[in-house]
């Protein structure tokens, strides 16, 4: 029992793809503006992540090893679009709020990553739950900068006013994409400070 | 069994890409149909709320609200004749495919058949169309005679907080509120980097930071508008 949890904490706390990894940096620039789509970002990422990693390891006896990055993409490119057509089925309001997102989630490195060194070496239920703990870890990050970006940039929490009720000046720098790499180098090193076996000697 | 044989790699690849397409295609072929009705609904509920009408719960209400509440959806040419009519009863409209087809026929000025919704309550609300930044523009513009009365604006692919304002903000849209369009001026209507000169009634303000999404929506109601020229000129007359 002890393996499966830190199977799930791991990826969140001490491995965490983004603040440890350094995985998926570009899109945690790109869709922290607003609280509500980097929640929504985070959900898609994870469920994506967990059931790619749960097919891949279905798979991986049998996946060819030369091809097997193509096969991977297959699989990943494949569970993007059903996340997309199934949001244009039957929750068309969220595909259209999440609009270029879903189609960014191909291109996160964590996916590739978690099936790349996790998937490929374990059982079906470990890489499920190694995936969703990545998309969840990756998902925390994404809301913490995304917390600060819309509160100081636009003043508001969820398109609720918070800071602008109270007579806030909107800092531009804070919607624009280098105060989000600003951000998670703080939050880089706070965890870093917090948890001193990450430090380099 | 050999995985790392060049027939099996082939053989795997060429196999599991087969039953991925064949899945997808299965998927997309069975959703289809909703996703066309969503599609429909949305733009039925962008030219509802253009034209300031209260928001509908689901498709259903939507598709209602719309048919009992339109007087007739036209198509006019470029000269503003009558070239045909959308049926009402089946709450036909044009989808944004339809209206990027039309785009062009403006742009290269070919014959074009462009439509009017007209309510009852006698608003009028003509689409726009243009490009934005990362992708296509649109909208509807709501119209009682030549004075603007609401408008909505939506894309797919601006950014979310910068671009993306000119369906999110509701203060960029209701600044269209009591403006008109001036046929008589260099562009019917401007929006305006750095702000609109104050008391001019065909402009608004940009949107700050999105600088080329403003351009090209500024682009998009100003072509489209000319192009409706004759057509709201004889409604005036």
């Amino acid at each position: 029992m002890g393996k499966f949890k830190e199977t799930v904490l791991n990826p969140i706390l001490k491995g965490n793809p983004i603040t440890v990894l350094i995985l998926g940096i570009c899109s945690s620039l790109a869709v922290t503006v607003e609280l509500k789509g980097a929640l929504v970002m985070a959900l898609s990422v994870t469920v994506v992540t967990g059931v790619s990693s749960l097919i891949c390891s279905l798979i991986r006896k049998t996946i060819p090893n030369r091809a097997r990055i193509i096969i991977q993409l297959v699989v990943v490119a494949m569970m993007v679009i059903l996340v997309d057509q199934f949001l244009k089925g039957f929750a068309y309001a969220i595909d259209k709020q999440l609009s270029v997102y879903i189609g960014l989630i191909i291109t996160n490195c964590i996916v590739m990553g978690r099936i790349e060194a996790f998937a490929l070496g374990n059982k079906p239920l470990p890489s499920l739950l190694d995936g969703l703990a990545n998309g969840l870890g990756y998902g925390l990050i994404l809301v913490i900068v995304a917390f600060f970006r819309e509160l100081f940039g636009s003043g508001t929490l969820f398109g609720i006013p918070v800071l602008s009720a109270i007579g806030y000046t909107n800092n531009g720098l804070m919607i624009l994409p280098p105060m989000a790499l600003i951000l998670l180098g703080c939050i880089v090193w706070v965890h870093r400070s917090i948890d001193k076996d990450l430090q380099e000697k | 069994m050999n995985t790392n044989s060049n027939v099996y790699t082939i053989v795997y690849t060429t196999v599991v890409c087969v039953l991925v397409a064949a899945i997808l295609a299965f998927v997309s072929q069975s959703l289809k149909p909703m996703q066309v009705a969503n599609e429909k609904a949305e733009t039925i509920s962008q030219i509802l709320a253009a034209a300031q009408f209260e928001e509908q719960a689901d498709n259903n209400a939507i598709l209602n609200f719309y048919k009992q509440n339109i007087s007739e959806a036209i198509l006019v040419n470029a000269d503003g004749k009558k070239v045909g009519s959308l049926n009402t009863a089946d709450a036909q409209v044009y989808s944004t495919a339809d209206l990027k087809a039309q785009n062009y026929n403006i742009k290269d000025g070919s014959a074009c058949s462009l439509p009017v919704y007209i309510f009852k309550n006698g608003i009028s609300v003509i689409p726009v169309y243009g490009a934005g930044l990362w992708g296509p523009v649109w909208g509807y513009v709501a119209l009682d005679g030549l004075n603007i009365v609401g408008a909505y604006f939506d894309h797919s692919g601006e950014t979310p907080g910068l671009g993306g304002k000119i369906k999110d903000d509701p203060k960029f849209r209701a600044q269209f509120d009591g403006k008109k369009l001036d046929f008589s001026d260099t562009h019917p209507f401007d929006i305006v980097k750095g702000g609109a000169p104050a008391g001019k009634a065909n402009a608004i303000d940009a949107i700050s930071g999105a600088t080329m999404t403003s351009k090209g929506l500024n682009e998009a109601i100003n072509v489209w508008a000319l192009a409706y020229r004759n057509y709201l000129k004889n409604q005036e007359d």
